[in-house]
This record gives C-alpha cells, structure tokens and sequence, in this order.
C-alpha cells in the first residue's frame, strides 16, 4: 500500500461510499462530486484515501466498488470500525505506529515521537497529526490521550498496569516488515498491542 | 396514537414596532414509528417550532399535546440534536454524552452503562477521552446524538442536524442515523428533523410537513411512500422533491397583513 496518509476525517470518507452507493457503486469521479454540488478536488481526499484503504479502485477517472467497498457500505456502523481497522493495519503509516507503540516500553507515544514516526513515513505531515490520530481512535488502534499528550493502546486489549485484565493472545507480525522506530531499550517482549480483531473474513 | 399533536399554534413575538407573527395556526400529529420532517425557507419558524414541542417556550395561541396531555413546560422523553452541537468543550466525548444521564440524577453505574452502550451504536469506540476541538465535525455530531439517544427519548428532534457539516460528511451522516432509525433496539419512537434541505427531507423521512414563508404556517403534509434506501436518482424521488419545491416557492403568501408578495425562496 501506499505511504498516504489521510487528508480526510473517517466520516467523509464513509460519506464518498455512501454517495458511490447510490450510483450503484461506480461513477465518474467528476459526476460523483457534482452530485454534491462539490468541486472535484474537494472529493479527492476522501477517493484518495478509500483507493489506499483499498475500498474503491479509480480507472479512467471512474471510481468503482472493490468487493471489499461494498461489503463495507452494506455493513453496521460497528462492523465498519472492524473492516477500516484490518485495512488501516495494512499500511504503512498506521503499521509503523501500532508497532512502535507496542514495542515502547511505556506503551506510550508522546507527541513528539508521534512527530518522528510520522517523519519516517511520510514526506512532510503538515498538521496532519490530528487527523491520523482520529483514524487510529475511530478504528480502535489506539487511543490518544489529550491530558499527557501521548498515544496509549486501544482500552480493550490495553496491557492494564499492575493487573487486570491480560490482553488476548497476539500471533506476532509477519516476518518481513520491522517497525521504522523503536524504543531505545529495543524491547523483544512479543508484541500486545492492538491485534487481532477477527471479524473481517 | 399520536405521541405529539400540535393544535392550531401560533407563535408571535414583541418587538418595539408591534408583535411579528412568527407562525400561525399549525396543525399536525407526530405518530408512533413517525420519521417526519420539517420543511420551509428560513425565518418560517421551524426551529421555533421543535423549542415549543420540546416545552423550552410557548405558544402565543393554540395548545401541544404530548402523549395527550397538554406541554407546559419542558417534557421528559424528547431530546435535540443541535446544529451546531452544543457540545462542552471542556468535557470530553464520554462526559458529553453523560452529561443528559447526570442531568436526569442516574447513578453513576448506570451512567458509565449507558454511555458505553451509546458511544458504541453511533460508532465513537476509541473516542472516549477526545475533548471536542479534537475530532472532526462528524465525530462532533455522533455525540450530539450519542448524547441524545443516551437518554433514550421517545422521540429525537433534530435542528438542521447536517447543516454545518461538510457534504460528504453529511451524507455518511445520514446514512448512519438510517440506520440507528431502523435498529429496533434503539429509541426514539420517533423522529422530527428540521431542514431547509428538501432533498434531505425525502430522503430520510416517512411524512414531510412543509411550511410556508413567514409567518410558518402548514402548506401540505406529503407522505413520502418510498422503499428506503432511497434512490435520490430515482423518478418518483425527483417528482417528489419537485412536489415539495414548488409548494414553497408558489406557496403564496398566508392571509396576513405582513405578507409582501413574490415567489423567491430563500435558505
């Protein structure tokens, strides 16, 4: 996948396939944004995003449907979170930052290392900051805590200080990609960050 | 039974020149299962209106029932979605939605049950301790209406509930409140959205009542009989959506001295 990162909220993205839904899942892009009496380019991060996440492909400025698109549009509001998590764990950019945030020993990411990783896999984030985080929170990667300023993993497979519950079983990552950071400990503990929602299938 | 019957309501107010009839003699019921939605240019009243069926003013003349007893002050089972949100900024996306819970003296078990119950219908998982300035316009509004559900109303009002938000934004809205609509597990019994947008309307409610220039008062009540989804590409959409516009914009002017004429829309 591509080393995109979204320009667009979680919502409006949903929004372009919900409207690609209602032109029975493929339309020229031009005519798409027109139907919202919108400028094509004000569509573009939304299409953009929804071709990384591989919901839609764009061929001859015609966006059509994946299998996977559709099966998003036609799911719950809930299921919707499961699907765009699966994906978003596919590339790069959110990869890179469940991995390190599983591998700092704090299980945290202060902003400013938020800053470094997004420096490692994207040219230039340009206030993007924000609206990465809120994809990660919308497909429960993770959270962000605004109080101490730092990413912290999602609550439900969360590794709760001093007890609690234990998180579920993680089967470890495939072999090939590394995380872009690490924690200067290089922790080798076995990874226990967001895993392994199943439901998409 | 009509869960919400407005009987003849005007509403006029005081100003320095004389009052100015805001509207006049509006009839309609809100029926059990009812989606209906609210239609007219600005200034006709319309969110006037969903203030006097919640109880927050009253009306000039005329009398609104709820569940057949007459309202008289602000009634429980009715809850807003506002426009702009009307969200605390100082309190976080979790807090926000408690806050109606709190407000109706629920204990705090129950509060932290219910809101988890309601972040997790209208999709907000993970958004928990995000304050407001941090999430987008459509996160902003799912916990406007999380807030909403939270104290599951019999019936939701919605005041122009897209309207600040970017299109795309609203049209996965829309769709997300569909869909919460048709989850036989989840309140309201019914729902009166307000909207300048006539496209909107058709799309989403079963019943649309239009109303006229200023001062509001009811042009028609067109049932919108259409399967959902609803195909805005479809013919009997459009004729529908036709319907509606010309009503408002031939919609004359009702016989009141104030009226001046013309046949423009405005919002």
């Amino acid at each position: 996948m591509a080393t995109t990162y979204p320009k667009c909220s979680p919502t409006e993205m949903l929004g372009l396939l919900v409207l690609l839904n209602d032109h029975k899942g493929s339309e020229d892009v031009a005519l798409l944004a027109d139907d919202l009496d919108l400028e094509i380019d004000e569509i573009f991060p939304a299409l953009e995003y929804a071709e990384v996440l591989q919901f839609v492909k764009v061929t001859d400025g015609r966006a059509t449907f994946t299998d996977l698109g559709r099966k998003l549009v036609g799911a719950s509001i809930r299921d919707r979170k499961t699907i765009v998590r699966e994906q978003l764990k596919k590339t790069p950019l959110f990869r890179t930052i469940v991995r390190a945030l599983e591998a700092s020993p704090e299980h945290r990411i202060s902003d400013e290392e938020f800053g470094h990783i997004i420096s490692f896999t994207t040219a230039k984030a340009d206030g993007g900051e924000q609206n990465i985080v809120n994809w990660g929170r919308y497909a429960d990667l993770f959270r962000y805590d605004a109080d101490v300023h730092a990413i912290c993993p999602a609550r439900k497979v969360a590794a709760t200080k001093g007890g609690g519950r234990s998180p579920p079983p993680t089967p470890p990552p495939p072999a090939d990609s590394k995380p872009a950071v690490r924690s200067s400990s290089g922790s080798t503990e076995p990874p226990r960050g967001p895993g392994t929602a199943s439901a998409v299938a | 039974m009509a869960i919400i019957r407005l009987d003849n309501v005007s509403k006029s107010f005081p100003t320095r020149h004389g009052s100015i009839a805001i509207m006049q003699e509006i009839s309609f019921e809100v029926k059990d299962a009812d989606f209906l939605a609210i239609v007219g240019p600005s200034g006709c009243g319309k969110s006037t209106l969903l203030r006097l069926i919640q109880g927050l003013d009253r009306p000039s003349s005329g009398s609104i029932y709820f569940r057949d007893r007459p309202v008289t002050s602000v009634v429980g089972g009715m809850a807003m979605v506002f426009q702009n949100f009307a969200l605390f900024p100082w309190l976080t996306v979790s807090q926000n939605v408690a806050f109606g819970l709190e407000a109706l003296g629920w204990e705090a078990e129950r509060i932290a049950a219910q809101v988890e119950r309601y972040i997790s219908v209208t999709g907000l998982d993970g958004f928990e301790e995000a304050y407001p300035r941090e999430v987008s316009g459509g996160m902003r509004q799912r916990v406007g209406l999380a807030r909403a559900l939270a104290v599951e109303p019999t019936v939701l009002l919605m005041d122009e509930p897209f309207s600040a938000l970017d299109a795309l934004t609203a049209e996965g809205l829309r769709e997300e409140v569909l869909q919460l609509w048709r989850d036989p597990q989840l309140p309201p019994e019914a729902v009166v959205l307000v909207t300048h947008n006539i496209e909107e309307a058709i799309q989403l409610a079963d019943r649309v009542i239009v109303l006229s220039r200023r001062p509001g008062h009811v042009l028609a009540q067109v049932e919108v009989d259409l399967p959902r989804p609803r195909d805005r590409k479809s013919a009997p959409f459009y004729d529908l959506t036709d319907r509606v516009y010309s009503l408002i914009t031939e919609g004359g002017t009702p016989p009141s001295p104030s009226g001046n004429g013309g046949g423009a829309i405005a919002g």
